[in-house]
């Protein structure tokens, strides 16, 4: 037996048999094949030369903008107020601390139309509130925030949780006060989890259609938002798809699932390859 | 040069009671602190470092009362267990820590200083995971004394290191008694090591101070049996346990002799190249090789006793089952105080 066969045979003794390992490939596979399978469906149904036309229509870009800027600020919003709910329920022990947890989950399990349904009886004209949100910006961002800030504060939660304690009193006692100690230990630490709870809450806002059908089917401009009369691209999609127009939703829909596509890859492909200033360190190989 | 005392401190922690606990610390003096896991050392060094609120009792630096302040006014430098280093920033970023949060923008100059001092330079871009354990030990230890400690806390230096890391380590404890002059609180299991490094030893069972001194007080006092295993003493036997021996034997012989706690004694040394007349009679159970010669237990009755060779390893190893003949000089024997009495621990 060569030096070489003599290193090579304990490792093979670890490797999995074929039929562990095919199970693991034949079960993932099928699930990607669920995801992969309608939108395959969609991106063939329209020509690449509708899905340039819907790239070119202003009524599309006008929703995709609205889409975006109403998810980026949604997604402001969970960095005001969901991090440091999440920094609260990972550090702090109180009374009704699972009860608060319930409530952060609760957005995630009742239907969204449900949600907006909620929140037009909130802020609709008439409510007991002062101002109303009926098809503005306002209405799309607070759905928004309604369904997606809780990723963020769970992620937030964990990322947090997972912060060694032992760290954070080794900062302390080096002569870091709490803020300190929280803004050049705990958070940077707590990033890469934090991220991947924006990003989540990111794609859940962007995909939101329930609560909107209902709060803002139809955003009209007004304060912050000086743009033509439009809706959401989900929205949109949506009535061409009752209006009959299939080939132009699955058009528009291939356009926006480009978009998507080419944005979270570039976010992934940059936070493997170290670029983004989260994941450094011991993350980092 | 900052002179420490620690005045009757407790403290509580869940269902936990520490202290009170005494320490006086002169520059350069390194206290070890021992005891099992769930006796209090965590506990009792997260008190010192102001994480956990002292329950009465005071900490002094040179006379001043440092009991109230927060962990980051009390002018130390902690290293916890498992080191807690930061992950997100490199090796010199690390150790410059302390000085960066007080604004001062000679931190990297003095962390490449005392990366040096610890042979670290090399290191200085890297991370904290790609260091070996040695490597992030003394990284640890240049991050706590970046900021010029008046006392440093170190929680289980020696824990998952090799030989080599080990040796290291004890060098760098000599320094800093002899060159930085910083008094070191350094909690530990292991008593060997305590032994090789600490001026003064406080032992922890379950919160309570077994005993403070210095090495040889805690040699020459009648500790308990606990303590007697910890520091070091191969044979250990409770009182009860020599109560069941019969008349006439070992055991019987041992309790004559033992303290209102037992009795401890060091491995006996056996000449194994010549016919003796030793008093006692015992099977071989086991044996083993080590730098002083055999290490072998016997048992006798129904105690297992620890023995050696006399003089380096024979060329005729004593078998398993054979019976061998042994003394115990009566002047060696270690008269034993009572166990202390039990309360629940926190696992720290």
């Amino acid at each position: 037996m060569s030096p070489a066969s003599a290193n090579a045979s304990p490792r093979r003794r670890w490797r999995t048999g074929p039929a562990w390992t095919g199970l693991q490939v034949a079960l993932s596979a099928s699930l990607l094949l669920l995801f992969l399978l309608p939108l395959y469906a969609l991106l063939t149904y329209a020509p690449p030369s509708e899905i340039g036309a819907a790239a070119g229509d202003p009524a599309v870009r006008a929703a995709l903008w609205l889409t975006f800027y109403a998810s980026g600020i949604a997604v402001l919003a969970s960095v005001v107020f969901a991090i440091p709910l999440g920094y609260l329920l990972a550090r702090r022990t109180f009374p009704g601390h699972s009860v608060v947890e319930a409530i952060v989950a609760l957005p995630v399990v009742v239907p969204h139309l449900l949600v907006g349904l909620g929140l037009f009886l909130l802020l609709a004209p008439g409510s007991p509130l002062f101002f109303s949100v009926y098809d503005t910006l306002y209405g799309v961002i607070f759905v928004m925030v309604f369904v997606s800030a809780p990723y963020t504060v769970l992620a937030s939660e964990l990322a947090f949780r997972a912060v060694d304690t032992r760290v954070l009193e080794a900062s302390r006692s080096l002569g870091a006060g709490p803020a300190t100690s929280f803004l050049t230990v705990s958070f940077p630490i707590a990033l890469r989890g934090i991220i991947g709870g924006l990003l989540l809450s990111w794609a859940r806002a962007v995909s939101e259609i329930g609560g909107i059908l209902i709060l803002a089917y139809t955003v009209y401009p007004s304060g912050l938002y000086n743009g033509p009369t439009t809706s959401t691209i989900s929205v949109l999609v949506y009535n061409l798809f009752q209006n009959g127009n299939l080939r132009y939703a699955a058009a528009v829909s291939s356009f926006f699932l480009l978009i998507a596509f080419v944005l979270f890859t570039a976010i992934r492909v940059a936070e493997r390859s170290g670029w983004l200033p989260w994941g450094r360190g011991e993350l980092t190989p | 040069m900052s002179r420490w005392a620690v005045e009757g401190v407790t403290a509580h922690l869940e269902q936990f009671d520490l202290g009170p606990v005494d320490l006086s610390l002169t520059p350069g003096h390194v206290a070890a602190v021992l005891g099992n896991s769930g006796a209090g050392k965590t506990t009792l060094l997260r008190t010192l470092a102001g994480f956990l609120p002292v329950r009465s009792g005071r900490i002094l630096r040179n006379g001043e009362d440092l009991t109230e302040r927060p962990p980051e006014h009390r002018g130390l430098g902690y290293v916890p267990q498992g080191l807690g280093l930061f992950p997100h920033r490199t090796v010199e970023r690390n150790v410059s820590y302390p000085l960066d949060v007080r604004g001062r923008t000679d931190g990297l100059a003095r962390s490449r200083k005392l990366l040096d001092r610890f042979g670290l330079a090399e290191l200085a871009r890297r991370y904290p995971a790609r260091l070996s354990g040695g490597e992030r030990e003394r990284v640890a230890l240049a991050r706590a004394l970046a900021a010029e400690p008046e006392l440093v806390l170190w929680d289980e230096p020696w824990q998952a290191l090799d030989v080599e890391a080990r040796y290291e380590l004890g060098r760098i404890f000599e320094e800093l008694r002899e060159v930085d002059r910083i008094p070191v609180v350094v909690v530990t299991h292991d008593p060997g090591l305590a032994f090789s490094v600490a001026d003064s030893f406080l032992v922890l069972r379950r919160g309570r101070p077994g005993f403070l001194g210095t090495p040889s007080e805690l040699l020459a006092s009648p500790i308990d049996p606990f303590t007697a295993r910890f520091v070091g003493f191969e044979n250990v036997f409770a009182r009860a346990a020599l109560a069941r021996e019969a008349a006439g034997s070992f055991g019987a012989w041992l309790a004559g002799r033992a303290g209102e706690g037992g009795v401890a004694f060091a491995r006996p040394a056996v000449d194994l190249g010549a016919r003796t007349a030793a008093r006692w009679e015992g099977m071989v159970r086991s044996v083993r090789p080590t730098p002083e010669g055999l290490a072998f237990t016997v048992v006798v009755g129904g105690l297992s006793v620890a023995l050696r060779s006399a003089g380096p390893a024979p060329v005729r190893w004593p078998a398993v089952g054979e019976r061998l003949r042994f003394d115990a000089e009566e002047k060696s024997l270690h008269l034993l105080a009572p166990p202390a009495p039990d309360s629940p621990g926190p696992d720290a």
